[in-house]
């Protein structure tokens, strides 16, 4: 790994979010920024990438989506089931964390398009596709291992099934969540962005870009400087959740980088740039859309083991060491 | 001198994934009104808010008369044995238009 994709100013200012943090500063973001400024990179990134995909070979665009179905629904059910392997957690914590390893980090993601881009290494635009089909299916998944533990937890400690009235809401509620996973904001954001950047007129486009092109670097510093704050206090809570959790959260980025590289350089046949960013999606781990949903759906399981093992140790890891590793691994996979 | 009338505030402590059910509930029973704010802290379960606008706390707060809390209260308990994490306190108030809160959302 070469010094050089450390000294990234995105991931030096996620650092120094790290530093402020853990050094007690009095620096403080306005509560929404984050919020804000990842309304803004989706956007830009969505316009941006449905502008090139416009022109791009749909028969590829459909192999990604195919494919990104494929890992949005495996990637929850590996991790869940090597998570009750470790009978360190109980199977509706499982069912959550490994919601969110199934799902992406759009944060991650263009902190690896930074990181290419730097490097001046070309990229294919079908990972964003991927990028806005993977935020959900996982979500549908640790519902579904959810209600399954669930069901077993009943069964064994001999509770009453539910009455007729108590199925029709818990349906209604089911119902409620497949909507909320499959119209987020997050996906609603990018989706709208790509189709208005694929249909605009291209000289509308052109005065876009010191918008969508020319500040997108900044404000990604401003979001990871921001998320460098976060992350950090998370990290406090790193005895919590236990050396083997933590080892998850190293361990699960890990697999899913490489089946991700693996997906991307022999399935559909992508460059060096566009294998990483598919190893990316499949090593990184939402904060955004997914921990709403399963406090929602998964009330049981216990958010602090989720939101400290997705954002206290795997988004860092991947921003630090993640996307150098995949970009090394696309390197010897793609040849 | 004006008159004071005594009534019952609800308020509940969550996180913000629970407002649309609240605010739900809250329709289903009649209640007046409600009023959300942020909110960050900690508890037994760790740090419930990132402060970063993703995973954020609210209180939710409500001026109801003592008759109509009882179905609200079991409404409440039955998200908390679901797993929710909800904090519920309850405090007196006095309020100067007592008819304001017999009135429905609407």
């Amino acid at each position: 790994m070469s010094l050089s994709s450390l000294l990234l100013p995105a991931v030096l200012f996620f650092a120094l979010g790290v530093i402020a943090r853990l050094i007690k500063s009095d620096l403080k973001f306005p509560p929404d920024l984050a919020k804000v400024l990842s309304i803004y990179l989706l956007m830009a990134i969505g316009l941006h990438g449905g502008y090139e995909l416009a022109k791009a070979d749909m028969a590829i665009a459909f192999q990604s989506i195919i494919w990104a179905l494929i890992l949005g629904f495996t990637l929850p059910v590996v991790g869940y089931l090597a998570l009750v392997a470790t009978r360190k957690v109980n199977p509706m914590d499982a069912a959550a964390i490994s919601a969110h390893y199934g799902s992406v980090s759009a944060g991650t993601f263009l902190t690896a398009i930074a990181y290419l881009d730097n490097l001046s290494v070309e990229y294919e635009t079908y990972p964003l596709i991927m990028l806005a089909v993977m935020e959900s299916p996982a979500i549908v998944v640790g519902l579904i291992l959810a209600a399954k533990a669930r069901q077993s937890v009943a069964a064994r400690e001999g509770i009453a099934k539910s009455t007729p009235d108590e199925k029709s809401t818990e349906k209604s509620n089911f119902k409620e969540m497949l909507r909320d996973a499959f119209t987020n904001g997050s996906v609603v954001v990018l989706i709208g962005s790509m189709i208005i950047g694929a249909i605009a007129d291209p000289s509308g486009m052109d005065k876009l870009k010191p918008f969508i092109d020319e500040i997108f670097m900044g404000v990604l510093c401003l979001f990871l400087f921001d998320m460098g704050m976060v992350a950090a206090r998370r990290i406090g809570d790193f005895k919590q959740v236990g050396i083997v959790l933590a080892a998850f959260g190293v361990v699960m980025p890990l697999v899913g980088g490489v089946v991700g590289v693996y997906v991307g350089a022999s399935m559909l046949d992508f460059s060096v740039g566009g294998s990483m960013l598919v190893g990316v999606l499949g090593a990184s781990a939402s904060y955004i859309a997914v921990p709403p949903a399963m406090r929602l759906a998964v009330p049981e399981a216990n958010p602090s083991f989720y939101l400290t093992l997705s954002l206290g140790i795997t988004f860092p890891f991947n921003v630090i060491v993640g996307i150098p590793l995949y970009h090394g691994l696309a390197k010897m996979m793609v040849g | 001198m004006i008159s004071l009338y005594a009534e019952k505030m609800l308020n509940i402590i969550c996180n913000d994934t629970l407002e649309a059910r609240l605010v739900c509930m809250f329709k289903k029973y009649g209640v007046s009104g409600y009023t959300i704010v942020s909110a960050r802290g900690e508890g037994s379960s760790g740090q419930l808010s990132d402060m970063s606008g993703f995973n954020e706390n609210i209180v939710v707060k409500a001026i109801l008369p003592e008759s109509r809390m009882q179905v609200i209260l079991e409404s409440i308990e039955r998200k908390i044995n679901k797993g929710h994490h909800l904090t519920v306190y309850i405090t007196d108030v006095q309020v100067i238009t007592p008819n304001k809160f017999n009135q429905s959302i609407g």
